[in-house]
């Protein structure tokens, strides 16, 4: 065999080996993504009340892939960031009907129905973003045993976390609700678990 | 001896940065890029953590994800060791070569391009990948092994002096193949634009399919298809001129060109019509950044000094 030959031999098992690491790291990247997404806990029964009065509880979770958070309207650090970034990946999903999201006034005192509204007004776009309200007894609750995100001092302590919960009522992950980095991560994972069904 | 040291050191650095074009494309068509928030050290360590308790308390363990963190993390390390053996390139050029200016500058200049890269690399992580900086972080990547390529040839030449007198000079063939590196880097910056734009629209709309998102792109998407049988034409007619040529590398980087774009071609066409798409985006990158520097090579043989 000649030079060429065995440098060909060569060159051609080198580019074989470079695929299959290809292909296997894109596997692996893809087995990774729906691994990091295992299931937390179960999102646990709870009543409150959405800013047009009906009741929310956890049965509207059922067969929806929901994004929570916590905020309160007065609010002038984290919460508008993190209402502006829920409508952003609100906008960018439009087209979908699995996807919704609620947002959990920690200060029930002041937010009525009609300032959720004006709130509401302010940062969605479509009907499927859920103003709620409650006794603060039970947002503290769920808050705390529901999703084990520390509830002190409110209205300010709440936490600034966004929570993803698949359409089997489970939580799957946190996201920090500021954090431009965790909203990528977030979107992804919502397609990912889009694509899953 | 020096000249065939200062070729053996180029050679590596400029497999070794190839090498480098590979995992920076699979850390891109895998979604690894955010494998690390940090830069350069991932969550906080210089080896990245292989359990989450590993992160130090500061560091926001949201996006950890060990598989990407290492994909990530090898495309850096990878990095720095191009770097190291770009480094030691440049002590043999500064002690032996300073006085031969080809193998002196293109040392110096892949030094600046893969210092530039590596900071470019930060930038990029702390855009949250912007997909204009990735493709920039790309197309540096491309000038550095023009760069590297350029001094492999170039030393190669010196060593090998006898190989490349008597060679007769096709005026008509080296313009050829200025024009087919002129256009081949024209293709890539088509593709990469193309690739942007697809990013930037699955950012705003993440549920588009590959066919909605491609019909969401401009008509420039056809240029690049255009120009692909435009560059199979040329590639055709250099691999003509070349057959008969004295020079064997010259000859057989001849066949490689055509190869290649027929290749190109095929992952292309694949990409649109077939499943699998990442591996065939990475190999469709990967190669047309071999073309860049094989072009390079090829006209450096044929265009040379020692020449008629």
């Amino acid at each position: 065999m000649n030079t060429l030959n065995k440098k060909l031999i060569v060159a051609f098992f080198s580019v074989l080996i470079l695929g299959i690491i290809g292909l296997f790291t894109i596997d692996q990247a893809t087995q990774s993504r729906i691994n990091n997404l295992s299931i937390i806990s179960e999102v646990p029964s709870f009543k409150l009340d959405n800013f047009d009065g009906i009741p929310f509880t956890e049965k509207k979770l059922d067969n929806k892939i929901t994004v929570v958070s916590f905020i309160f309207t007065q609010c002038e650090g984290a919460c508008p960031i993190m209402s502006t970034n829920m409508g952003l990946l609100q906008k960018r999903f439009s087209d979908s009907d699995i996807l919704q999201f609620v947002s959990i006034t920690t200060d029930p005192d002041y937010d009525s129905s009609n300032i959720l509204k004006e709130f509401s007004d302010k940062y969605s776009t479509k009907n499927n973003w859920f103003f709620l309200r409650g006794d603060i007894n039970d947002v503290v609750k769920l808050s705390e045993d529901g999703f084990f995100l520390s509830a002190s001092l409110l209205p300010v302590g709440h936490s600034t976390r966004l929570i993803l919960i698949d359409k089997d009522r489970n939580i799957r992950k946190y996201y920090e609700g500021t954090v431009d980095a965790n909203i990528v991560e977030l979107q992804n994972d919502i397609v990912t678990l889009i694509k899953q069904d | 001896m020096k000249k065939q040291l200062f070729f053996q050191s180029a050679v590596v650095s400029t497999i070794l940065s190839y090498l480098l074009i590979f995992v920076g494309g699979l850390v891109r068509v895998s979604g690894s890029g955010m494998g690390c928030p940090d830069w350069p050290r991932c969550f906080g360590r210089w080896i990245p953590p292989t359990n989450i308790d590993q992160i130090p308390s500061y560091i926001d363990t949201t996006s950890f994800n060990i598989v990407l963190a290492w994909i990530e993390y090898s495309n850096r390390s990878l990095g720095v060791l191009v770097g190291f053996s770009i480094i030691v390139l440049n002590i043999i050029a500064i002690y032996y070569f300073r006085k031969e200016m080809k193998l002196f500058l293109s040392s110096i200049l892949s030094l600046i391009l893969v210092a530039a890269n590596g900071g470019l690399g930060a930038i990029v992580v702390s855009s949250i990948l912007n997909p204009f900086l990735v493709s920039l972080h790309m197309v540096l990547a491309l000038m550095l092994v023009s760069v590297l390529s350029y001094a492999c040839i170039e030393s190669y030449k010196l060593i090998h002096i006898e190989k490349f007198k008597d060679l007769e000079i096709n005026r008509a063939l080296s313009k050829s193949l200025i024009v087919f590196w002129i256009l081949i880097i024209v293709e890539i910056l088509l593709g990469t634009g193309i690739r942007t734009n697809l990013e930037l629209v699955s950012i705003e709309n993440p549920l588009l399919s590959k066919g909605e998102l491609l019909n969401a792109l401009d008509s420039y998407k056809y240029f690049h298809s255009f120009l692909g049988f435009t560059l199979l034409f040329l590639s055709t007619y250099i691999y003509s001129k070349l057959r008969t040529n004295k020079l064997y590398i010259a000859r057989f980087l001849g066949i490689f060109i055509l190869g290649m774009i027929i290749v190109q071609i095929f992952l292309g066409e694949m990409m649109i019509f077939f499943e699998l798409p990442q591996l065939t985006r990475l190999f469709h990158t990967w190669g047309s950044s071999w073309l860049v520097g094989v072009v390079i090579i090829l006209y450096n043989c044929i265009s040379n000094e020692y020449a008629k």
